[in-house]
Formats: C-alpha cells, sequence, structure tokens
C-alpha cells in the first residue's frame, strides 16, 4: 500500500539514489542497514519532512510526492522519542487531533482507546521527563497512532532502550502492528531485532537498497558484505521452543531439537557464534548439552583461522584454527560432530 | 574548631574564589547605584516623585520602551526563528550587521535615523502621509530605541529557538500541525524564555537610551534626556533626584519581573 | 586544524587589542595635559589653537571639552572636575557663577578675573534647501519665520546662551523695525508654558518658564545650538538662530541681521540694554536668573583650583596674541584686541606683564 519508485534526494555530503520499495498494509517491514546508510533520511523524506530530488512515493496509487508532511497521515516515531516536553503525555498524545481540529469526544474517545491499547493510562498525567525510556517509547508510539496514520514510521525506536526493555518493547510493537492491521516501517541497525520482528527486510547501505525479501531469504543469501559478515558471524534459525519437561527448553529445527536457555516459547529465533561451537572427529563427552553429527560440507579458509560448515539437516558454521583443522584431520566430506553448550544459544 | 573552619573552606576554594571576585563586581555596581540614590533625602525624592514633569517623563519612557519592545517582538521573533533555522550565502553577514546597532555611536546613530525618517526623505515622507513624524514627536523616540535595541532581542530569540529541537516540529508535521500551528504550539512555547529575557533586555535598553533619541526628538523629554537637560539648565541637584527616582522605579519592575518568572519557573 | 588555528588568530587579535592602551597611554605619559572646557560655539576655533599651540608646544597635550556655556562654568564649580582654562560665550557668567561660590573646603573663589578676548554675533543658518532660501533677507526675515511651512531651530535658552541671545535678538527687532508684533508672532504660541514679555520702565523683560517645551511642529528646541544643525542638514528645519561664527566656519549659509539687534557691536550696547530674558524659577540659585541684553563677549578665564596654572597662562597668553587673534579672525571669530581684563589686579603675573 506504500511503494517507493526511484525516489533519488541528493544531499551535499549523501545522496539516497534510486529507492523501490513495496510495502503491502499490516505488513511489519524492517529496513536494515549499518550506521550512516541513510536510514532517518529515507524515512523522513517518506514522511514529507525532506524533498526528493526525483522519484515518487504512493499510498494506496495515490502519489504523495509533493503532498506537505501534515496531509501524508503519516505517523513517525523518532529514536529519542522527540516527545514535546513542554506538554503533558496526554496532551503529546491528543495534540495532532486537536491540530486537525478534530471534536473533543473524539478526541477523548481515541485516548482511552491508545491508553488501553498501549497499556499507559497510569502515565497519561505525567510529564515526559519523569517517563523512562521505554514509556516514552511506548507514548511516542500512541501519539504516532492517533491520528489513525496509514503508515508508522519508525526510526531505530529500540536502539536507546536498556536490553531488559528491548524485549517488551519489541513484542508490544509487533502486537499492535497485527492487531490494527497498521502498516509498519521500522529502520534499524540491529539484526536480531530485524530478524524477530521483520515480516520483510530491505537492506539500505550507502544510500542504496541492496537487497530485500523475507529475514531467512536475506541471511541465507546475503549479497552485502555487511549482512554477509554478519550472517557468517552467527549461525541463524528459525524453530519453535517448547519445554522440555525438565524445567529447560528445546528449540526444535527441522529435525534437531538443541537444548537452550531461556524463558521465551514459541516460533522464534536462535543464534549461536560459530567460535562457541566444538568440532571434533568423535562424540565429545563434555557438560555440553548439545551434540550432534554432521558432515563437512564447506570450508572457509581464512589464513590462520577457517569457517567450517557442517550440515545435518541444518547449516552450522563453526571456527576453528587452522592447527586444530590439521591435527584433528578435517576436510571436506568429512565426518564431525558439534558440540555447544546450551547457554551459547541465543533465542530471541 | 579553627581547623575545621579552615579545612571546610579550603575544600570549597573554588566557590569562595568566584564569590570574592563577584562581590568585587557587585560592590562596583551597587555602590554608585546607591551613593546616587542615597545623596537626595527621601523628602525631595518623593517631592521629585509628585513633580508632574517627572512623572510624565518616566511615563513616557516606560511606554515609549515598551511600544518599541512590542514593535521589536513583532518584527524580531519572525525574524529570529528564520535565522534560526534557514541557512544561506551571507547569514555570516546578516547576523554582524544586526549586532551593528549595538556598537554604533548613538548620537549616530539618532542622526543616521534622522537622515532616513526625516520628512524630507522617502521613508519620512511616507510616513507622513498617514500622520506620523518623527522629529520631536513620540515615533521618533520609538525608533531610536529600537534601532539601538532589537539587536538584544534578536539574539536571545534566536538562541532561544536554535535550542529547539527540530526534531519536535517535524514529528509536529507528521501528526498533521501546518508549519503556522508548529511554529505556535511547538517552537515558540518551548522558545518562550529565552524570548522573553530578549524582551525584558530590549525594554531595560530602551528606557536608558540617550543619543540617539537626543537627536530625534528631545520634547517631549523621556527620562534620560529629563535628567540631561535638568543638569544642563538647573545643575546637578536638580537633575540627580529624577535619576535616581527612574532607577528605583525601574528596579521595582524588574524585582517584580524576577518575582513572578521565577514563581512560574516553580510551578 | 584550521579550528586551532583560528583560535590562535583570535586569541592574538583579544591580547593586541587589550594591549593597545597601553601603547598609546605610554607615548602621551611624557606630555603634560592642559584640560579646557569651552563653550561649543567656539569648539571650532579652539580646535584649530590647539593645533597651533601644540606644535608650538609639543610636550603639551590641550584636551578640550565642549559644553553649552553655563555648564561649562558648572563642570568646575559643581561637579568638581578639574580644568586649566574655561572659555564661555558670555563673559558675564564667569563674575556671575564663579567670583561668589567658594571652592570646596577652602575660602577661595573659584576665580575672580577674566578677559574678553572675542566677539560674535547672532543670525541665521540656513542651507540652500531652506524654504525661501533665495528670498530671505535682512528686512523680511521675521516675516518668512512666521509662515507656516517654515520650521525653525532655537537652543534652549535654560541651557544655551545662543537660545536666550536669540530670543532678545527678536525682542530687540520690534524696536528696531518697529513692529511690536514679532516677538509674539514668533514665539507667542510656541511653548506649552508659554514665554510672555513684561515691560517697565523702558525694560523689556522676556520671562522664561521654568519647562520649555515647544507645542507643535514648529519649533525645535534643542539643549545645544550645535545640535539644531543636523536638523538643519537633514531638511527637519528650515531655518536655526545660530552665532556667525559657527554658521561660517560649518559652511552654512548665514543671514546677518542689522547691527542693532544681533548683538555683534559694542556701539549698540545701550540699545541692547533694553531687553533682558529672566528665567522664572528660584530653583537652583547658582545662576542669577537674569541676563541683560549686551553685546556678545566672550570670556577665558583660568580656575583658582587649576590643575596647571602656569601653562594655563601660556595658553591664554597664546589665545590673545597677534597669533591666537590671527586664527580667530580666520575663523570669523572676531577678536578684541587687545583683550580687555576685569578685575585685572587679580591676574596671574604672566598674563598681567602682557597687558600692560
Amino acid at each position: 500500500m506504500i511503494r517507493l519508485e526511484n525516489l533519488t534526494v541528493n544531499l551535499k555530503q549523501f545522496t539516497l539514489s534510486g529507492i523501490n520499495l513495496e510495502v503491502k498494509r499490516g505488513e511489519y517491514f524492517i529496513i536494515l542497514g549499518p550506521t550512516g546508510a541513510g536510514k532517518t533520511l529515507l524515512l523522513e523524506t517518506i514522511a514529507g519532512l525532506r524533498r526528493s530530488d526525483s522519484g515518487s512515493i504512493f499510498i494506496d496509487d495515490i502519489d504523495i510526492t509533493r503532498m506537505e508532511p501534515e496531509r501524508r497521515k503519516i505517523g513517525f516515531v523518532y529514536q529519542d522519542y522527540a516527545l514535546f516536553p513542554h506538554l503533558s503525555v496526554r496532551e503529546n498524545i491528543i495534540f495532532g487531533l486537536k491540530c486537525r481540529r478534530a471534536h473533543k469526544i473524539a478526541i477523548v474517545m481515541k485516548l482511552l482507546q491508545l491508553a488501553k491499547l498501549l497499556n499507559i493510562a497510569q502515565l497519561i498525567e505525567r510529564r515526559p521527563e519523569t517517563l523512562s525510556g521505554g514509556e516514552k517509547q511506548i507514548v511516542s508510539l500512541a501519539r504516532a497512532l492517533s491520528t489513525d496514520p496509514d503508515v508508522v514510521l519508525l526510526d531505530e525506536p529500540i536502539s536507546a532502550l536498556d536490553p531488559q526493555q528491548r524485549e517488551g518493547v519489541q513484542n508490544e510493537l509487533k502486537d499492535i502492528c497485527k492487531k490494527l492491521n497498521r502498516t509498519f516501517i521500522h529502520v534499524t541497525h540491529n539484526f536480531e531485532e530485524a530478524i524477530a520482528l521483520g515480516d520483510r527486510i530491505a537492506v539500505l547501505s550507502e544510500g542504496r537498497l541492496i537487497q530485500s525479501g523475507t529475514p531467512e531469504e536475506i541471511f541465507r543469501h546475503p549479497n552485502s558484505e555487511f549482512v554477509a559478515r554478519f550472517a557468517m558471524t552467527r549461525n541463524i534459525f528459525a524453530g519453535l521452543v517448547t519445554d522440555d519437561g525438565y524445567g529447560g527448553s528445546i528449540f526444535t529445527i527441522d529435525n534437531n531439537k538443541l537444548e537452550v536457555m531461556t524463558e521465551l516459547r514459541g516460533q522464534l529465533h536462535a543464534s549461536i557464534r560459530p567460535e562457541d561451537i566444538l568440532i571434533s572427529r568423535d562424540v565429545l563427552i563434555s557438560s555440553a548439552r548439545n551434540s550432534i553429527k554432521g558432515k563437512i560440507t564447506r570450508v572457509d579458509d581464512r589464513g590462520a583461522t577457517l569457517y567450517v560448515t557442517v550440515s545435518t539437516t541444518t547449516e552450522f558454521v563453526c571456527l576453528v584454527t587452522r592447527r586444530s583443522y590439521e591435527e584433528l584431520g578435517l576436510s571436506e566430506g568429512s565426518e564431525a560432530y558439534i558440540t555447544f553448550k546450551a547457554s551459547a544459544v541465543h533465542v530471541f | 574548631m579553627i581547623k575545621k573552619t579552615i579545612k571546610y573552606l579550603h575544600q570549597r576554594r573554588l566557590t569562595l574564589t568566584f564569590l570574592l571576585i563577584g562581590l568585587v563586581l557587585l560592590l562596583f555596581i551597587f555602590i554608585p547605584l546607591g551613593k546616587m540614590i542615597f545623596s537626595s533625602s527621601p523628602s525631595t525624592l518623593w517631592n521629585t516623585l509628585l513633580d508632574k514633569e517627572v512623572r510624565d517623563s518616566i511615563w513616557l519612557s516606560i511606554y515609549t520602551a515598551l511600544i518599541a519592545t512590542a514593535f521589536g517582538l513583532f518584527f524580531g521573533v519572525p525574524l529570529a526563528y528564520f535565522l534560526a533555522r534557514h541557512s544561506f550565502p551571507g547569514k555570516r553577514l546578516v547576523e554582524s550587521l544586526i549586532d551593528v546597532p549595538i556598537v554604533v555611536p548613538h548620537i549616530a546613530a539618532g542622526i543616521a535615523l534622522l537622515f532616513v525618517f526625516g520628512k524630507s526623505y522617502l521613508a519620512g515622507k511616507a510616513f507622513d502621509a498617514i500622520g506620523i513624524h518623527f522629529r520631536d514627536a513620540v515615533a521618533g523616540i520609538v525608533i531610536a530605541m529600537i534601532f539601538v535595541s532589537v539587536p538584544f532581542l534578536i539574539n536571545s530569540a534566536k538562541q532561544g529557538f536554535e535550542e529547539v529541537d527540530e526534531r519536535l516540529e517535524k514529528v509536529a508535521r507528521t501528526l498533521g500541525a501546518s508549519p503556522w500551528q508548529t511554529f505556535f504550539k511547538i517552537s515558540l512555547p518551548l522558545a518562550r524564555r529565552s524570548i522573553f529575557g530578549g524582551t525584558v533586555m530590549m525594554w531595560a535598553r530602551s528606557i536608558s537610551e540617550f543619543g540617539a533619541v537626543l537627536v530625534l526628538t528631545s520634547h517631549p523629554s523621556i527620562a534620560s534626556i529629563l535628567v540631561y537637560e535638568r543638569l544642563e539648565a538647573h545643575g546637578l541637584e536638580y537633575a540627580l533626584p529624577v535619576a535616581s527616582v527612574l532607577i528605583i522605579i525601574t528596579i521595582v519592575i524588574f524585582v517584580a519581573l524576577r518575582y513572578f518568572t521565577y514563581r512560574s519557573k516553580k510551578q | 586544524m584550521s579550528m586551532v588555528t583560528n583560535r590562535r588568530i583570535l586569541t592574538a587579535l583579544i591580547v593586541a587589542l587589550l594591549l593597545m592602551p597601553l601603547l598609546n597611554s605610554g607615548c602621551s605619559n611624557t606630555k603634560t595635559p592642559l584640560p579646557v572646557i569651552v563653550a561649543g560655539s567656539f569648539m571650532g576655533p579652539m580646535e584649530d589653537l590647539e593645533a597651533r599651540f601644540e606644535e608650538l608646544h609639543p610636550d603639551i597635550d590641550v584636551q578640550i571639552e565642549g559644553h553649552g556655556s553655563i555648564q561649562v562654568i558648572r563642570q568646575v564649580t559643581e561637579l568638581e572636575k578639574e580644568a586649566d582654562v574655561l572659555i564661555v560665550a558670555d563673559h558675564s557668567l564667569i563674575p556671575m557663577m564663579m567670583y561668589n561660590t567658594t571652592i570646596a573646603g577652602s575660602d577661595e573663589p573659584y576665580a575672580d578675573w577674566y578677559l574678553s578676548f572675542a566677539t560674535n554675533s547672532l543670525g541665521l543658518a540656513y542651507t540652500n534647501t531652506s524654504a525661501y532660501a533665495g528670498e530671505i533677507n535682512e528686512s523680511n526675515w521675521y516675516e518668512i519665520l512666521t509662515k507656516p511651512d517654515v520650521a525653525v531651530g532655537i537652543a534652549d535658552a535654560r541651557i544655551d546662551s545662543c537660545g536666550y541671545r536669540a530670543f532678545m535678538t527678536c525682542q530687540l527687532a520690534e524696536s528696531c523695525y518697529d513692529n511690536a508684533s514679532i516677538f509674539e508672532r514668533l514665539f507667542g504660541d510656541s511653548f506649552t508654558w508659554p514665554i510672555t514679555v513684561s515691560v517697565e520702565d523702558g525694560i523689556q523683560t522676556i520671562h522664561v518658564p521654568e519647562i520649555l517645551e515647544p507645542k507643535g511642529d514648529k519649533l525645535a528646541l534643542r539643549g545645544n545650538s550645535v545640535w539644531l544643525l543636523f536638523l538643519l542638514d537633514s531638511g527637519e528645519i528650515d531655518y536655526a538662530f545660530e552665532y556667525r561664527s559657527v554658521a561660517e566656519q560649518l559652511g552654512y549659509s548665514f543671514l546677518e541681521l542689522p547691527p542693532e539687534i544681533d548683538l555683534s557691536s559694542e556701539n549698540y550696547s545701550e540699545s541692547y540694554g533694553s531687553v533682558r530674558v529672566k528665567m522664572d524659577f528660584q530653583r537652583f540659585g547658582s545662576v542669577q536668573p537674569e541676563f541683560t541684553g549686551e553685546p556678545i563677549i566672550y570670556g577665558v578665564t583660568i580656575p583658582n583650583n587649576a590643575p596647571h596654572p602656569n601653562i594655563a597662562a601660556e595658553f591664554v597668553n597664546f589665545l590673545i596674541s597677534a597669533q591666537g587673534q590671527a586664527i580667530l579672525a580666520e575663523d570669523d571669530q572676531p577678536p578684541i584686541s587687545p583683550a580687555r581684563a576685569d578685575n585685572p589686579d587679580a591676574l596671574p603675573d604672566e598674563l598681567k606683564e602682557l597687558l600692560q
């Protein structure tokens, strides 16, 4: 429902060139890119806060490229929340409606609806400077939603939060997107965030969109160094997390049941650092809970180290020193066992 | 006991040093003011206050300064906002030019204004057509005041606006606020402290203006000119109480202003 | 890199600016200062005298300050400034304000002698853009000044001698032109607190109220006659009552008035004396509130508390010498030759000799 055609923005020292993008209604779309890739610029251009030099922006096939921001029906959540410091939470949230001269009753109803939806009723009369980071984030989102925008743009909404708050907010965001069937375009440099949240991801690097697709597609077949480096330094899987009956958790990918340590349950992702996986020719007896037999299907020689891919029904990339590799007599095609601790699996 | 005191003071060396240095400056300001005010007896000061000519001139000073400040706000705040938000070639030059009236000797400023707003010149003639003239008229006092004091307001307001995060304005736009609504509901309220400070400065500076006003409008006389004329015509004894009364009145006004802004800060 | 260089340049500039006064004062420390306070109308010739005097005495730095004549004396008698030489445009002010006022903390009066050394005349300064500039002459000036489209400037009589002298001239005009309405038509309705003229025993006294505030647009009042010249320049006023020397020195057109009324000539002293100006207020008596019409005579004195009385005497010497008089004549300030002394016994010795 929102489509960018060949969008270009020329700044003195940076250019966004030829961005082509299409996001469906209700989709949670992630734009992933390193710092300086032009993510904020792109969002601001979509919102109409910056002029594009060429190309077009369509919402539901209406060309809004030259439309003023206040008419675009686009919500915006900045990385540092940008709550109006001189207004209370309530006044922040109803600001948009008041500017549009909505009816008093409509305003009150919308406020109640948002308070309920986002669970912020207790914050309504507070002032922004008294809120925690996570609270500010949600209020900022409430404010963006207040005018029933077609699209909500979020600029690194989670990056400034503490790790504890991150998970919670992340889930809320996805939740709201689906509940309201609103289109979310969320920009971040954090891979795990991107994979956890995105229905689809587009990768932005140096002002260009270099890849787009589902999270798996992006990570299986990265075509940018940025993503590849990440994909290579993580093993990322999607799977189901369930109880193991003993108070621990099982992460099931294909036929593999991995023992992991996490409180989360359900369809999730897991990642393991290659350096946390031990490779051996025979079964290793150790305290590590995960031990899998597979075949070496690929070796990436990096000189002092090698990235060895061991495949079962799933591929695991392991990191080995040259010396170990030679001493163990490993080679492509040979059998190997991989071992790693439950705590080495990061579930998200 | 003494040891403790010494230790206490030693640990606060910075504060103490700054306090002492600052005290020197405070005394430098307060002693001359005090001497002046107390050089006249209270009955003299009271009689001076009762003198209609004095009251009229002080009132004239206050309210022409207010008018000047009002113009300053109306024209200066938009200019300040523009400068805070936009870059353009020659911007630094413009900003420097805005500061120039502060540096220009005031009599020269008055003469410069005379040659623009005098009845023989374009601007003067234009205003004459709508019945406003500047020589020896209230309008002359006001433009002299505006000229020498508006840079304070512009600079203060500009700084205030620069300190308003542009993202707040951007968010407001996405929420549906027009540029006007954004300015009045977001930018202006957030900059109001600086604007207020600049306004008070401009008003205060206007009240004390002498040279520029002297050239344009000796009569009706604002307080600063009355002091001068009384000094010249009748001597120190006659002029000093007027200056003292003016100072006392402005001190009262300033204290009141500070008190009210402090209260609103607390809230 | 360039940020650091910028900061260095800025620091150097600031240091240089702060040091500059030290460099300057270093030079002038070797010169003896001679503070001189003069009437505003004498500033022009004073600067020429300063230049020549400093050429002759390179170790002396003449420091000039200008005010209305009454204020010149007040600088010393009330504001307790230290001056070596005082020059006023009305010689009678010196005995009036200094002979009987004692220096603070002593029995000595501020001055006990003065020299009359130059004259002047009062007339109308104007420019070629002034209304009726082409027509105005000795006979019709008072008619032209009363025309509704003519704006006139006059100095404040309470502050500047040029002011009260202008009143005198206009009052004298009545007998000169045999027209008893001149003063009334010029000034009768021009002030919020009106100026009145009373006649007693053939003496016409002009009463100046305590507050002198012009009414309407026609008359511009300024504390110093020199301020009127700005207004002339910008066309705000068409004519200003001004001293001839000032108008000529500064290049304005000048209408000379008949000697019967322009206070220039000793021949008419008696008729000048039929006019007086009285300040109608009792407030502060350092100035006796009544001035009698007399020829304009400039007076010079050395206050008794002058910091450099010897050098002061040298300067006064120079002033009344042939050289000084030549400079005065060049500047359209007719000198009195030889200078006349009031209370010659009180003169300092150096000057006594000269006047013998």
